[in-house]
């Protein structure tokens, strides 16, 4: 193995850890809204919220770079430039998450002041790290960036996926630099604030996770280069064409300029066109591979991610992203139901996949398989299926209750909180987030313990 | 809008989108296992899917664009899967095959 996939690998621990964190903290949150005097200023539900999405896009982050960091060598047949520096960011990267996790912890807010900016929160919604920690993870991004350039230049080559991961990371670390408060008017900062959360979730990581999954389907199901780069370019171009534009179906209550809600709706109900093919695409490519493969888990984890895709962010982003039906739904628990789905759909299943792939090669077994991954598969699925589930009925209850009969006043907002549809569906929330979590255990025990016992020689390629 | 407006026209969406999706799956899932059945399944998930866009044109109150956007978008799901893997079919061909 290369030395930078021992770093993958860690990256890969670190991802994991912080998925079980974001998991606790999630369960947590969705507590709170059963039991809203829980751990009453003690440890606020906004402070379990933070937990939840930071993490969330932390472990997301982490599984990215540990699976760039584990095909890049491959790629390119050598080790990556610079691999001393990003082993020692990781480890300063991980002191970083654990100090503001003490910090988040134990302090949680400041005063209104240059301390509390720099040490406590920024207080911007999902990158509230601390400015010093943010400027860390600015300085880490780099040094990842340079790794991969660096690698290409040293290399002297290049190849069509490693084209587009190359000018996917600039924007990628740009955007970041817009986590960086300094605008006084609410509504500006909103308008800026929505171009980091967005252009990353719907713009660079899709054409990241993009990269990564064209390296996945040649290791896992032996597609050629030549068809996963074509194809490569017309998903990256489908989805920036309409993903960018689509920046507009943010824009509701903030305060900018009306003529963004209708291009928003307009471009981003485009975006179930491109998510369509890319099933059908899942589909021939199983079917051309005669469903075959030497890693199981991590082929099913692919098609998940498909599906996944395409339920979570075309047809659930689809039902409410016109401006008639956003402006009702837009901040309710429907927004969380279809957040939910789509980042499961796009990172999270692809990432798992990215899991296994490692899992088999550190194992060196040739054949992966087993009972304890369908187990985890189906129990985080499920668990997943029924969370959103429940989600999207408190959110139909809240838009209907709270928003389109009462108009959206204090009094309606406590009227939907109390509406037996909207309880039910947090209760249904916190059951299959529970089961989600049991499927987390599963997972992991799955990544400790699979291949343990399988025959390491003898090369093996089943049907499953 | 009315409230029961928006959940309707919003639900009417939602399946929308999931019956060109289910289309898109069987018609895939019947070219690769050369399963007319599947196909046949898909095509009704398109009937479904237009079914649908009718619906969403006659009895939603959203305005006309959208739903002269709803019609378009009905047209390219028919073309979606079938092109797709025309396309897919050739980009898999070697260059020996091709030839």
């Amino acid at each position: 193995m290369y030395r930078s996939q021992k770093l993958a690998v860690r990256y890969f621990v670190a991802a994991v850890a912080l998925f079980g964190v974001m998991i606790i903290a999630g369960l947590l949150s969705a507590l709170y809204y059963l039991h809203p005097s829980l751990l009453f200023d003690v440890f606020n539900f906004n402070m379990a919220k933070i937990f939840h999405i930071d993490t969330l896009v932390i472990w997301l982050l982490m599984g990215f770079m540990g699976a760039v960091y584990w095909f890049l060598p491959q790629e390119l047949g050598r080790e990556v430039e610079g691999i001393w520096l990003a082993e020692i960011l990781f480890y300063v990267f991980c002191a970083a998450v654990a100090v503001v996790s003490v910090v988040f912890i134990f302090v949680q807010y400041g005063g209104s002041n240059e301390f509390s900016l720099w040490f406590i929160n920024q207080g911007r919604k999902y990158v509230e790290a601390p400015r010093w920690a943010a400027v860390g993870i600015v300085v880490v991004v780099l040094t990842f960036v340079y790794n991969v350039v660096a690698t290409c230049i040293k290399a002297r080559r290049m190849t069509g996926i490693l084209w587009v991961l190359v000018l996917d990371l600039i924007p990628l670390t740009l955007l970041y630099l817009d986590a960086f408060p300094a605008l006084t008017n609410m509504s500006t900062d909103l308008y800026w604030w929505w171009w980091l959360v967005h252009m990353w979730v719907e713009g660079t990581w899709e054409v990241l996770i993009g990269c990564i999954m064209a390296w996945a389907l040649m290791d896992v199901m032996g597609t050629s280069r030549r068809i996963v780069e074509t194809w490569l370019y017309i998903e990256v171009m489908l989805v920036l064409g309409t993903g960018i534009l689509g920046l507009g179906h943010h824009y509701f209550w903030i305060g900018t300029p009306q003529y963004w809600l209708s291009i928003g709706g307009f471009f981003s109900a485009l975006e179930p066109l491109p998510l369509l093919g890319m099933v059908v695409h899942a589909i021939y490519d199983a079917g051309a591979h005669h469903m075959k493969t030497n890693n199981r888990p991590a082929f099913y984890w692919i098609l998940a991610e498909a599906f996944g895709n395409f339920i979570g962010a075309g047809m659930f982003g689809f039902m409410m992203t016109l401006p008639q039906i956003n402006l009702f739904s837009h901040g309710t628990q429907w927004t969380v139901s279809h957040g939910h789905f789509a980042f499961w759909g796009a990172y999270g299943c692809g990432v798992i996949a990215i899991l296994y792939i490692a899992k088999q090669k550190i194992s060196g077994v040739n054949f992966l398989d087993g009972r304890a991954w369908k187990w985890g598969f189906g129990l985080l699925n499920f668990g997943l299926i029924g969370m959103v589930g429940g989600l999207l009925i408190a959110g139909i209850a809240q838009a209907f209750y709270e928003r389109a009969i009462g108009g959206s006043t204090l009094m309606a907002f406590m009227a939907g909180q109390e509406n037996p549809w909207f309880v039910s569906g947090m209760y249904a929330r916190m059951g299959f987030g529970l089961i989600f979590a049991a499927g987390y255990v599963v997972l992991v025990y799955d990544l400790l313990s699979a291949g343990k016992h399988a025959p390491k020689s003898a090369v093996k390629t089943q049907a499953p | 809008m009315t409230p029961y407006a928006l959940i309707y026209t919003a639900v009417l969406l939602g399946l929308f989108v999931l019956a060109g999706g289910s289309y898109g799956g069987f018609y895939s899932v019947g070219k690769l296992w050369t399963n007319a059945a599947f196909i046949r399944t898909g095509i009704a998930c398109y009937l479904v899917a237009i079914l649908l866009a009718l619906a969403i044109c006659l009895f939603t109150p959203l305005a006309a664009l959208w739903k002269i956007f709803i019609v378009l978008s009905c047209l390219i799901y028919a073309a979606i899967p079938p092109v797709t893997w025309r396309y897919l079919a050739k980009l898999h061909r070697t260059p020996e095959e091709s030839k």
